[in-house]
């Protein structure tokens, strides 16, 4: 069995884990989700689909059950920095069965700003308590942009008038793994969007520890549930793509799994919103879908539960989760394909595959598509 | 004196000021910004729909709606159909319905000893926000609406689906919130006979007067309130004089020079938004007998906040009864927008009241951007001769716990506010 070492490994490192102090003695997350009328079977089942999205064989099923189980060995903090709040309700919004709200809210959560009844000194205090107390063993996660340097001002925290630099830097000194939740904190996020007016920069800027990246604007509540647990499960930072992104999670292309692929694959394009294409669910390619150049799993994962995801709703993705897609992926209705796409890798950007920048299939398939695009119907010229 | 700094969606600073055991002034600051005004200049102005749903997370889908209709406000003759109105409508009414169960489980339950209701807050906070992905394709931060309708084609099994939805999250109220049928909690014209009622809102209201604080949190009994829609009017009250006759004109924003937010008037006067003044002026006669009862102090602001998720439940059925699916979601503007110049206003009711934007566009290039979020209206920092709304509902109170319920009945933003 080829599986075997792995599973071997997994296992040994939840006994591990097993035999750390509970966060709260009172609490446990198996009667916990029993009290709130979960069955097992119901559980099971959410930690099947959670294995298959980290890319498990279905044997897995019980570690990852287990993975959840053992949340509350994990200290969690979670830190706010310049940005919408949109991740955390992002995350409040996780899935009913709320299995991921019950991991979240009530076993891991040590200080989170938005949810936390605490405020001011009393916040605070936590906050220090939780970083003393749990030293080298919490899990760091950010949210937001960190505005930099001389502009640091523009954000202010907490009781001690500290800059939102400082206290990130600070959290993931002793940090057992840090990461950065939503474009924001990972890439800059819309503030940084030019002329990016508080010098608004990533996690990854102000600290010099390894931080994995789970962009997104905001990411689906299964991408931050699911990073949680894959760190519970190895113990190690997930394999990265070249925007250190968990390739679990962002190792294809919106494109490749797309739901309406077919219709791209056959030429058939939506010319403008409203037409019979749109009704008949023709790809949304000319209508400005960056789906081809983005890396995530929404076309699998979708939102709110598996609910939908914007392609789905008629809208084609906008690149949320690639680096500064504010500035490099406008115009919103309008496609790439016949314009420069330049990013922060000389140019060559994320249309290669998701680990390896290869200037030859960025050429190839921006040329590619924005002449399949052109063959098909020609797009309605402007008046 | 007493420096506190609240948590609330974000962070102000408050600062208490006492005389002779009282509370005589509060100033209020905002600590960060993001500047958001200064990232949408010399953009496309298709992308501020992209960009501005992204100034708050909490109410990102408020500001999509006010972004396309300040954009389509600068066309001349554009037209819509009511499909696509009816949709923007609900989705929005969703957005409020969510924000109200949080606030009420999440933000005002511990400051009555209580415990945080997380579930209670999710659950039909999950059905909500599923409610406007089925349009939008997820929330938070949909751009599903743009110039000239919307971009989804939904069928009846959508339609389905969505009062699946609703009834659910009426079903959560009845069996939570206000433990009768909604009938009955929507009728009710007597805001005492509430308190015999069983159920979380009930038990909320109960302790308000347990507590003495039934006529604590009063402010100027101005409410003002600008976006329209099928359920909400326009118009500002003053106590219970109703007007609907007012201009976006006389709203006026101006810096204060200690904190990153702006402040907000209406003709030099600093007005109450939000639940409680929009139910003012629609005249909702619970919300109105609670207010000649109690004026508008916290009894009324939770009450009104509260009663609008049922209200808005009830309105988004009778939408989504109305909607015609053989409209189009979509009319093509007459003109393109890179030949436009102009100048557009919008305004909409978000959770926390009016939201206003203003945009200025020239060959399609947006060339200034103005917001105004509803918690600037509530949070404007006066000066102690001319306070603003919620200092002023502060002034006179004993201690600081009481003052920070009665600033959290207002559901302050501060994302939002300094954007």
């Amino acid at each position: 069995m080829k599986n075997n070492s792995l599973f071997n490994k997994l296992s040994s490192r939840l006994d591990e884990l097993s035999n750390l102090p509970k966060l709260d003695d009172k609490v446990s997350i198996s009667k916990l989700i029993e009290e709130k009328g979960f069955s097992r079977r119901e559980f099971m089942g959410w930690a099947g689909a959670m294995a298959s999205m980290l890319m498990l064989p279905a044997n897995f099923t019980p570690l990852v059950a287990k993975a959840a189980e053992l949340a509350d060995r994990l200290p969690l903090v979670w830190l706010h920095m310049a940005e919408c709040t949109g991740c955390s309700e992002s995350l409040l919004r996780s899935s009913t069965p709320s299995i991921d709200s019950l991991i979240f809210d009530y076993i891991s959560l040590e200080y989170h700003e938005t949810i936390m009844a605490a405020a001011g000194w009393q916040a605070e205090h936590n906050l220090e308590h939780a970083m003393e107390k749990y030293k080298g063993r919490y899990i760091l996660m950010v949210e937001g942009g960190i505005p930099h340097g001389q502009s640091d001002y523009f954000l202010t925290i907490g009781a001690h008038g500290k800059t939102g630099e400082q206290s990130a830097k600070e959290a993931s000194e002793n940090a057992a793994a840090i990461f950065a939740i939503g474009s924001c904190s990972s890439f800059g996020g819309v503030q940084a969007a030019y002329p990016n007016p508080t010098n608004a920069t990533a996690l990854s800027n102000v600290t010099d520890k390894p931080v994995i990246n789970v962009p997104g604007c905001p990411p689906s509540e299964s991408n931050i549930v699911g990073t949680l647990l894959h760190f519970i499960l190895y113990g190690t930072l997930p394999a990265l793509d070249v925007f250190n992104r968990p390739k679990w999670a962002y190792g294809l292309r919106i494109h490749d799994a797309c739901e309406r692929r077919g219709r791209f694959d056959a030429g058939e394009f939506v010319e403008q919103f409203g037409d019979e294409g749109a009704k008949d669910g023709y790809c949304l390619y000319k209508v400005g879908c960056k789906g081809p150049y983005t890396f995530n799993n929404c076309s699998k994962q979708k939102f709110n539960q598996g609910t939908s995801w914007p392609v789905q709703a008629g809208h084609g993705c906008m690149g949320c989760s690639e680096p500064d897609f504010w500035d490099k992926m406008g115009i919103v209705h309008e496609p790439l394909g016949d314009r420069l796409y330049h990013t922060a890798f000389g140019g060559l950007g994320s249309d290669a595959t998701a680990d390896k920048i290869g200037v030859g299939i960025l050429t190839v398939t921006a040329v590619g598509i924005a002449a399949h695009a052109a063959i098909s119907l020609i797009k309605k010229p402007k008046e | 004196m007493i420096k506190l700094i609240e948590k609330i969606e974000g962070e102000a600073k408050l600062n208490f000021n006492f005389k002779e055991g009282k509370i005589d002034f509060v100033d209020i600051e905002f600590m960060s910004t993001r500047n958001i005004e200064n990232i949408l200049k010399g953009k496309n102005a298709f992308d501020a729909l992209v960009i501005n749903p992204r100034v708050c997370g909490i109410c990102g889908h408020a500001h999509l709606i006010a972004t396309v209709q300040a954009l389509e406000s600068c066309y001349e003759n554009l037209e819509l159909s009511n499909k696509a109105k009816s949709i923007r409508e609900l989705t929005l009414n969703f957005e409020l319905i969510q924000n109200h169960f949080k606030w009420f489980y999440l933000t005002l339950f511990p400051l009555f000893g209580k415990k945080q209701e997380i579930l209670k807050a999710t659950y039909p906070s999950q059905l909500m926000a599923k409610a406007i992905a089925v349009f939008g394709g997820q929330y938070p931060h949909t751009s599903y609406a743009i110039v000239g309708g919307v971009v989804c084609e939904i069928t009846h099994m959508d339609i389905i689906k969505l009062q699946h939805y609703i009834s659910q999250t009426s079903k959560f109220v009845e069996d939570n919130l206000v433990k009768t049928d909604s009938k009955t909690f929507l009728t009710c014209k007597d805001a005492d006979a509430l308190l015999d009622y069983e159920g979380d809102l009930p038990d909320i209201l109960r302790e308000i007067k347990k507590m003495n604080l039934l006529g604590h949190g009063k402010s100027y009994d101005r409410f003002i309130s600008f976006g329209q829609n099928s359920y909400f009017k326009k118009g500002k009250s003053l106590k219970t004089k109703v007007s609907h006759n007012i201009s976006l004109e006389h709203v006026k924003e101006s810096d204060i020079a200690s904190s990153f937010a702006k402040n907000v008037s209406f003709k030099d006067e600093y007005y109450e938004v939000g639940p409680l003044a929009r139910a003012m002026i629609n005249k909702n006669q619970l919300i109105a007998d609670a207010h000649k009862k109690y004026g508008d102090s916290i009894f009324s602001r939770i009450l009104a906040r509260v009663c609008e998720i049922s209200k808005l439940l009830e309105h988004s059925k009778k939408l989504i009864d109305n909607l015609d699916l053989n409209e189009p979601s979509y009319i093509e503007p007459s003109m393109d927008i890179s030949k436009l110049n102009s100048i557009g206003y919008s305004a909409v009711e978000a959770a926390r009241g009016t939201l206003i934007h203003k945009v200025e566009i020239e060959e399609g290039i947006i060339k200034n951007y103005e917001i105004i979020t509803p918690t600037q209206w509530n949070l404007s920092g006066g000066t102690k001769e001319k306070q603003g709304v919620s200092q002023k509902a502060m002034v006179g109170l004993d201690d600081v716990k009481t003052a920070e319920l009665v600033f959290k009945s207002f559901d302050v933003c501060s994302v939002c506010t300094t954007h």
